[in-house]
């Protein structure tokens, strides 16, 4: 590939190179919207996936030719590093006791869910528990983690008890030993483990459906959390080893709303992922956070199904029961994806390692690991718009009625969900634009890391081809995930 | 042929594969001539 920079700079001055950059801009905007413009076959109401009127590798081919102009136009127009030493603008104060209020709601949910996962009907279409897990929890909070920040510290309710238990041992015992140091090889390993086994849960685990059974696993994970907190303090725990707190932690840096004790600031969106610390596991969090959302989109479509055939008859043939068999071969679906991804991240980073041999390779994945954050929260909407968008509504009636024995709390416990609200190809839209910028927005955050680590623009430049692959790779995998799902 | 008769199912699955494989093409070339003219100034 020629080198940008060199081709801009051989055009002539900086005027005309940055009109070469906003033309190539507006090419591929141009060539992205046309491709995915909507056809006359819209006009006629809701229609599905299938019924698109351009083929699903077309978008794959225009998302990619919008990330290489997305590269061109940041190697001529992004010079110097403009993320990685942001001043944030303080805009509001916040008043001393609403965290621990917050900590308070949030808490006070947590024990509603178990409850209600205890008493309420033991079935997941009638009990809350599961739709309130998998749709709003797994997915709402992601969602408005980006657009509000960090709202999970606020009413994370292990972070609540833990402070809660602090503050009543510190009463009774009037002395407390001092926390220990939280171990700098355990790093965010807890919570990359934390989500694969959520996930493991979700996707695989046979007993998912069974709101009782979530009730005892999400009382084992406080316990665990209470443990990790007394040994290491509340708070070192809570932003590196709760599953849960780092994983919206991660998303919340992509905010441009930023929550501290000392007020609420503002900065450009994406930008706080330029922050992130790379300490050991975060690479395998990034991980397993793609690869588990990846193979649950390849579980929808065929490809899976021809793949883990002949391992589940193997199993089944050396007389594993059915259901074991299947958690199983899931299972090692599950880690193969997330080591596929790891591999192609590896891949990338391999690359930037040929013009920077003074770095590890190690460390060079470490410095690029944010890239991956807004890749991580595209997948996440593109793959689970459609259950939040639709399944989401739901929680209005289980929330009503949550014990399923006719009562109606907020008044709605007769209502329905709507699929009208957005079409089919609405949401298949929400899911391409979602990945685009997403992936965009890591070419972007790896660039301007780029331009920090290398004095030589042009180096920063070359630095960036592979990763660019990576990205291109990442998008049009994805599309072919959900054109498979289809 | 059973493949060929399936041609427009698989093409279309590896169609999502070409923006990469250009991509890759052309960087790994890009890579090489750099080598290649590494070489030439050394001589």
């Amino acid at each position: 590939m020629s080198d940008p920079c060199a081709a801009a700079a051989a055009i002539g001055p900086a005027w005309c190179r940055r009109r070469l950059a906003k033309g190539a801009v507006a090419v591929g905007t141009v060539l992205f919207a046309g491709s995915i413009a909507p056809g006359p076959a819209f006009a006629h109401g809701l229609v599905g996936k299938q019924d698109l009127p351009i083929p699903g590798w077309l978008v794959a081919w225009a998302a990619a030719a919008v990330l290489v102009v997305s590269f061109v136009a940041l190697a001529v127009l992004w010079p110097s590093p403009r993320w990685e030493h942001l001043t944030e603008r303080r805009v509001a104060g916040l008043p001393r006791f609403l965290d621990p209020l917050l900590g308070t709601v949030g808490l006070a949910l947590f024990a509603a869910v178990i409850f209600v996962g205890f008493v309420g009907a033991q079935t997941s279409t009638q009990n809350a528990l599961p739709t309130l897990v998998f749709a709003v929890f797994w997915v709402g909070v992601p969602i408005a983690s980006l657009l509000f920040g960090d709202v999970f510290r606020a009413i994370n309710p292990w972070r609540a008890l833990g402070r809660f238990s602090g503050w009543a041992a510190k009463r009774m015992l009037r002395e407390l030993p001092e926390p220990l140091q939280y171990p700098e090889r355990l790093g965010r390993w807890p919570a990359a483990i934390g989500i694969f086994a959520f996930v493991w849960v979700e996707l695989i685990y046979s007993g998912r459906g069974d709101p009782s059974s979530l009730a005892v696993l999400a009382l084992l994970y406080t316990v665990v959390q209470l443990v990790g907190m007394s040994l290491y303090g509340v708070e070192p725990w809570s932003r590196r080893a709760d599953a849960f707190g780092v994983y919206f932690g991660l998303f919340a840096r992509l905010s441009p709303l930023h929550w501290r004790r000392a007020g609420l600031y503002v900065r450009p969106p994406f930008a706080g992922a330029a922050g992130l610390i790379a300490t050991a596991g975060t690479v395998a969090l990034l991980c397993v956070m793609i690869g588990t959302t990846s193979f649950d989109g390849l579980t929808q479509g065929p490809t899976w199904n021809s793949i883990s055939g002949w391992l589940l008859d193997d199993l089944r043939d050396i007389g594993v029961s059915p259901q074991r068999s299947v958690e199983v071969t899931f299972t090692l679906g599950l880690l193969g994806m997330i080591g596929a991804v790891y591999a192609l991240y590896r891949l990338g980073i391999e690359g930037v390692w040929t013009v920077d041999h003074r770095r590890t390779v190690s460390e060079l994945a470490g410095a690029f690991v944010h890239s991956l954050i807004p890749i991580a929260l595209a997948y996440v909407v593109a793959h689970y718009f459609g259950l939040l968008a639709y399944q989401g509504q739901a929680i209005a009636y289980l929330a009503s009625d949550p014990l399923a024995d006719g009562s109606d709390l907020f008044g709605t416990a007769n209502s329905a969900i709507d699929y009208g609200w957005i079409s089919a190809t609405g949401v298949w839209y929400v899911q391409v634009i979602t990945l685009v910028i997403g992936h965009a927005a890591g070419l972007t955050l790896a660039h301007d890391r780029a331009t920090a680590m290398y004095d030589d623009p042009r180096l920063a430049v070359r630095s960036q081809y592979w990763l660019l692959a990576v990205m291109v790779a990442f998008t049009g995998f994805a599309l072919w995930l959900l054109s498979a799902s289809a | 042929m059973l493949v060929f008769a399936h041609a427009g199912h698989w093409l279309a699955q590896i169609a999502y594969l070409l923006p990469l494989i250009v991509l890759v093409v052309l960087v790994g070339w890009g890579k090489l001539k750099q080598r290649r003219d590494r070489r030439r100034g050394r001589r």
